[in-house]
């Protein structure tokens, strides 16, 4: 039996303006974990799960609550999982994807029987506001979604999850400090002066990358899943940059009743951008049960992936 | 479902020696004082613009060395950290280019001194599964830039040390040999029992200039060590003894067990519960100081090296640290 979505739920704080454009921003102190606690409680109800049964837990974030130990043990405690494995992932725009392909091998190893993976992020409090930070800040947005996995009756699930990641280029996409590797001290006032703690950007590389590679691994994850575009009922694309959905969708060939620019309201909320999305287009009524998804995610690291999956 | 098993290990720690003599120099301290609470005579400190990733790679070299793959073979890097070269994106990219393996899947694990055992167990999956049939688990620390190397700081800073250590996973066709069985655990009530705080997502904003020149500073690990040590003893022998139910052994059939070097006197004192003599317990944070993510890795090269596990041998690994997480790995060699 293939690994199934028993629940899905996402939570995004209220928006507020960021220059020309809204965006969820958790306005009071708190971390991803407290973000993922309310949507964590609807998608084990949907699961029919009952929170003291979760075996495994795995957060998938790039802005935990505090430097360690990660979200998922803040999250653990918040949420009342008991003293079950609680594993942090970093795999940037793919960590949700990432920490798929990791639920999917324990449940499929029979190592659990099923699997809480939370996704989430609070960019707001990392990010440069001014007037000369807006044009990277305005990009994103906060929010978390939780996904419940295991095994369904009714034999629908993950059909294919593939993720690729190329470091060569890390310094496209970025947030270099703290940085451990910068002797004697990780972090001094001095660079957060000169502002190395906010994330930068190289867009004409970044977009180039994610041109090339958003398309290339949606072919991938619907190779490995033996379907063909047609059968996809919707694909949900995620890239921090717009126009790389756009072109992406474009170079798929896709209508646009086909397709879901995963940040086009909330900008981009890296791991939790495509739960967040789903969980969106479900509740939308966009799609319903049986349908097959293709989820696309390309960002930081740089890492990508894709998955294939009947919900 | 064929087996998992560790086939290559490599590790590196930097040239520079840092005796607790030479940290008298910075704070008010004794090696008397370090040794009688921690077992610790010296740690290593990396130096220039070296990180974890930098460390990892070598390490990964010599366990893909040792392994007889090829690092464009590798299928997938889990790389476990707590001090990570850059905030974003994960060592596991910046190691990943060292190696210039670019295309595989690479991520970070973020699970303090159980880092290591969460990568291993999270490789057993991949390899359980059949994803994946080469990955490397590389476990990287570059402490001395991120802890307050004062007088303030020395209950913290005389502890940790940096270096890193790799293995190679690969399935393994003896139904009896490899990874037996993993276990993993947190608590994250205690998350600030030891933790460091800042950079902080939770806050508004996560970083500031008071946060790094604050007295105390925000931006160190914090440790409350008699509360960690009561619940490490404890948490070590619960998982300790779940990896031996699992596999249906007691202490008596274990040949080897190499805790996370978080402390001497932890291990002593987790060893004697177990009634295990001297020589099936394997420590050497005396000269490493607690490396977190690494430490597993650098005893299980020593154990290596030093003929103490042999083929055949029954090896559990086990840990315990910040989050609380902890976690187990029974291993026949």
């Amino acid at each position: 039996m293939p690994t199934a979505l028993l629940g899905l739920a996402h939570h995004l704080p209220a928006p507020q303006r960021v220059g020309s454009v809204q965006r969820p921003i958790f306005a009071e102190p708190g971390g991803p974990s407290d973000l993922a606690v309310p949507a964590a409680g609807q998608a084990l109800r949907e699961a029919a799960i009952a929170a003291p049964d979760v075996e495994f837990l795995i957060f998938a974030t790039m802005t935990p609550d505090v430097t360690f130990p990660g979200a998922a043990c803040y999250f653990q405690d918040k949420f009342g999982l008991g003293t079950v494995g609680a594993l942090d992932v970093r795999g940037q725009c793919a960590g949700f994807l990432m920490g798929l392909m990791i639920a999917d091998d324990y449940l499929r190893a029979g190592i659990y029987r099923n699997v809480l993976l939370a996704a989430g992020e609070v960019h707001s409090a990392g990010l440069d506001y001014s007037e000369a930070g807006e044009p990277i800040a305005r990009l994103f947005g906060d929010g978390a979604a939780v996904a419940v996995l295991g095994v369904r009756s009714d034999g629908n699930g993950l059909e294919s999850v593939v993720c690729h990641s190329d470091g060569r280029h890390y310094e496209r996409f970025w947030i270099e400090y703290p940085s451990s590797r910068q002797h004697p001290l990780r972090l001094t006032v001095d660079d957060l002066r000169a502002g190395k703690h906010f994330p930068r950007i190289d867009r004409e590389h970044v977009e180039r990358f994610g041109v090339d590679h958003l398309p290339e691994v949606v072919r991938e994850a619907l190779h490995a899943a033996g379907v063909t575009a047609q059968q996809i009922d919707c694909f949900l694309l995620s890239h921090v940059l717009p126009s790389v959905v756009e072109r992406s969708a474009a170079a798929l060939a896709l209508s646009p009743s086909r397709w879901v620019a995963a940040g086009a309201t909330h900008g981009h909320l890296t791991a939790a951008a495509l739960p967040v999305a789903l969980s969106e287009a479900r509740a939308a009524g966009r799609i319903g049960h049986g349908a097959r998804v293709c989820l696309a995610a390309c960002g930081a690291g740089y890492a990508w992936g894709a998955a294939v999956l009947t919900i | 479902m064929r087996n998992a098993h560790i086939t290559g290990i490599g590790r590196f720690v930097p040239p520079k020696v840092v005796t607790n003599e030479d940290l008298t120099a910075r704070m008010d301290t004794s090696d008397d004082w370090i040794q009688q609470r921690t077992g610790i005579q010296q740690r290593y400190y990396s130096e220039g613009s070296v990180g974890a990733a930098d460390m990892g790679a070598i390490a990964a070299r010599e366990a893909l060395e040792r392994a007889g793959v090829r690092a464009e073979d590798v299928d997938c890097v889990i790389f476990a950290t707590l001090s990570p070269d850059v905030d974003m994106p994960s060592s596991a990219c910046l190691l990943q280019a060292r190696l210039n393996i670019g295309g595989i899947p690479a991520f970070d694990v973020r699970n303090q001194c159980s880092g290591f055992l969460y990568g291993l167990a999270t490789a057993n999956a991949f390899i359980k599964a059949g994803r994946f049939a080469r990955v490397l688990v590389v476990g990287g620390e570059v402490h001395s830039t991120g802890i307050d190397i004062t007088t303030r700081g020395r209950d913290v800073a005389v502890i940790f040390g940096d270096g890193a250590a790799a293995v190679v996973v690969e399935p393994v066709d003896d139904p009896h040999k490899g990874i037996l069985t993993t276990h993993l655990h947190a608590e994250g009530k205690y998350a600030e029992k030891l933790w460091l705080e800042c950079a902080a997502a939770r806050e508004r904003p996560r970083l500031t200039e008071a946060m790094v020149e604050g007295d105390p500073p925000r931006v160190f690990p914090r440790m409350e060590g008699r509360y960690v040590f009561k619940h490490a003893v404890q948490r070590f022998t619960e998982v300790i003894n779940e990896a031996l139910e699992a596999g249906g052994y007691t202490a008596a059939d274990l040949d080897l067990l190499i805790p996370h070097q978080a402390n001497l006197r932890i291990s002593q004192m987790v060893a004697l519960g177990f009634e295990l003599p001297e020589e099936k317990v394997l420590n050497n944070i005396q000269r490493y100081g607690n490396t977190t993510a690494a430490s597993i890795g650098l005893a299980l090269y020593e154990a290596v090296e030093t003929g103490r596990l042999r083929d055949g041998n029954l090896l559990c690994l086990a840990a315990f640290g910040a989050g609380f997480t902890w976690a187990s790995a029974l291993i026949r060699w």
